[in-house]
């Protein structure tokens, strides 16, 4: 009798184990668990995180099905970054992803002795952060992409619109090492180009309006920077510009969208896209992070803003106008999310 | 397991934060906000020194002094200057951000192709194989009680009682023919030095300096020094050293605890709840002191 039963709790076990390994074998094996650290709440690098998940799906791997996220907001303290990261050691996830320098930086941080690998997007300067060396090839388990802007082809485009400007302004943070690396950029290139940057440090949103008013006034246009403080006050500098019919050009989609003129930008979530099939090869264990030097975005889309360009009494001239991956007729009203 | 780990190691790195605060807001009765500058001070110093390739426990004492001076500077604004308390500290708050940047060089100094206190050659071949990976939580624990058995040591001396009595009595100072002002200022050296110690060596567990590193710091330090000597207040054997502490720890576990069943964008909320309550609860039992009496 107790022989029977304990060949029947086998038998049932062995069918449950088979049927088990086939369902297996139909979701396409194993189940991944994501730490995503933001660093901040903010438009690009929302995108960048959406574009990471549908990277990843792209790849088959899909939040719900196999895939198990968690996403944590650090609030731009760099404490919590820290915190946020040891905890996703703690849980053992399979893959963290740090969007933003400080939080690519925390992660791996965090992850290095617990031996996960770091994807990390959003981080201008990869090499300045040590988390990949001089040659660009990556210091351990930790690889991404960045999101250098594309200066040349900036300067370029606002040459071609603006033949007679002399002085670009850039306004940014002080404490934002990514805008300070963009700058030297600028002014290593703007010569090519004939043209002068003028610049001018902020430490917090509430310094804009005054830096903002000290600078319009030496410029005969403004380009933007991937500046987090800059940015998110962009409706304030775009009202006093306009003005005195100043032109501000953009570094991204979203920038063009609300009101700057034109902008040879990065289209985050294209990057995020390209940073989730990144990350797909190191979670199906076809590359290790250690082997995929980190990337940029091939190419910059020009986007131009043709209602912008009406109230500024501006030609945009055919070459561009033709080459813009798109044009916006009207302004989007500028809303914080 | 390892969760408790990061939250002792956060604890204890905070808790030398705390003890300073400690020494400003509990024995000065001085509210000093120089400490949201003082704490990166201790990275900005840590990260120029250990990237220019110093030995990183040399840093713990060039931290040390260059919190003092700040504390030095504050002391002096409000002392010599006459300047009120809070403002003094908001003047040297505000004049860190550059100073910090300028140590630095840049807002972002990353460490990890260096050694730190935590990693290098020295203490992998001074600890058995098994004992490596908690190197960390070791190194931190040691350096936490160091401090404050150094302080507690002080706090016995001749100078450190004179130190407690400017907070409480500061008439008994002026009798023992002592100038009140430069025991404040000695204070606020202590206080912000301290402070800097542990931003020098949470900036090297962290692996990296960061400017904004500071943001808040007086209020996870004023809120570990509330919640220790309040919870433990009527432990009478326990000196307050070690519940400002246990404060921090109690402090990191309940901000961890609650950054898992919350979101980070409200932990701000959180926290300041956290304080209020704490708050309330060590004013009431104050007033009950009062009434009995």
């Amino acid at each position: 009798m107790k022989k029977s039963t304990t060949a029947k709790v086998l038998g049932a076990a062995m069918l449950t184990m088979s049927l088990a390994g086939a369902a297996n074998v139909y979701a396409e094996d194993a189940q991944y668990t994501i730490g995503i650290q933001q660093f901040a709440e903010h438009g690009s690098l929302d995108n960048c995180r959406e574009g990471f998940l549908e990277g990843l799906k792209e790849e088959g791997i899909e939040e719900g099905v196999n895939l198990t996220i968690d996403y944590k907001n650090a609030a731009a303290d760099m404490g919590m970054a820290g915190q946020i990261a040891d905890s996703f050691a703690a849980d053992k996830v399979d893959l963290m992803c740090g969007i933003a320098t400080p939080s690519a930086q925390s992660c791996y941080n965090a992850a290095m002795d617990a031996g996960i690998p770091v994807i990390f997007t959003a981080v201008t300067d990869p090499v300045a952060a040590e988390l990949a060396d001089e040659e660009g090839n990556p210091v351990g388990e930790i690889t991404g992409t960045s999101d250098k802007l594309p200066v040349q082809q900036q300067l370029e485009m606002i040459r071609t619109m603006l033949p007679e400007a002399k002085t670009i302004g850039i306004i940014y943070t002080t404490s934002e090492a990514n805008s300070e690396s963009a700058i030297k950029e600028y002014e290593a290139l703007a010569g090519d180009y004939g043209f002068e940057i003028e610049t001018t440090g902020i430490t917090a949103t509430a310094d804009i309006p005054l830096a903002a008013e000290t600078i319009l006034g030496k410029v005969d246009c403004m380009t933007n920077l991937t500046d987090n403080t800059v940015v998110a006050s962009l409706a304030t500098i775009l009202e006093m510009a306009n003005e005195k019919n100043i032109p501000v050009f953009g570094s991204e989609i979203e920038q063009v969208k609300i009101g700057c003129l034109a902008a040879e930008g990065l289209d985050y979530i294209e990057l995020g896209k390209q940073t989730g099939r990144m990350a797909a090869q190191v979670l199906k264990g076809e590359k290790k992070a250690s082997e995929i030097p980190y990337e940029t975005i091939e190419e910059a889309s020009l986007y131009i803003n043709s209602a912008v360009a009406e109230n500024l009494g501006i030609e945009v001239p055919e070459d561009l106008s033709s080459a813009a991956a798109e044009t916006f007729t009207e302004i989007t009203e500028y809303t914080a999310e | 397991m390892d969760f408790f780990i990061t939250i002792l190691e956060q604890g204890f790195i905070y808790g030398i934060l705390a003890l300073g605060v400690y020494i400003t807001y509990k024995i000065l009765d001085f509210p000093d906000l120089t400490t949201d500058g003082s704490f990166p001070l201790g990275a900005s110093v840590t990260a120029a020194l250990i990237s220019r390739g110093m030995n990183p426990y040399l840093t713990l004492p060039v931290a040390l002094l260059a919190g003092a001076l700040a504390g030095i500077c504050t002391g002096l604004i409000h002392v010599k200057g006459r300047v009120r308390d809070l403002l003094s500290g908001i003047i040297m708050m505000t004049a860190l951000w550059t100073i910090n940047l300028r140590i630095a060089g840049t807002s972002n100094v990353p460490l990890f192709s260096k050694e730190t206190i935590f990693k290098n050659g020295f203490l992998e071949g001074l600890l058995p194989e098994g004992l490596l990976p908690y190197r960390t939580i070791l190194v931190i624990l040691l350096l936490t009680l160091v401090t404050k058995l150094i302080l507690d040591f002080y706090m016995s001396s001749q100078s450190g009682f004179l130190l407690r009595a400017v907070g409480d009595n500061d008439k008994l100072v002026t009798a023992l023919a002592k100038d009140q002002g430069n025991m404040k200022i000695l204070g606020l050296a202590i206080a912000n030095g301290l402070v800097s110690l542990a931003g020098c060596i949470f900036c090297q567990e962290e692996r990296v300096f960061e400017i904004s590193m500071g943001t808040g710091a007086v209020v996870i330090g004023l809120a570990s020094v509330i919640i220790g000597t309040s919870l433990f207040k009527n432990l009478t054997f326990m000196k307050a050293t070690t519940a400002v502490i246990l404060g921090s720890v109690i402090y990191k576990a309940c901000t961890a605890i609650a950054m898992r069943s919350f979101e980070p964008q409200d932990m701000k909320l959180i926290t300041a709840v956290l304080f209020l309550i704490v708050l309330l609860i060590s004013m009431d039992r104050k007033k009950k002191v009062k009434t009995h009496a």
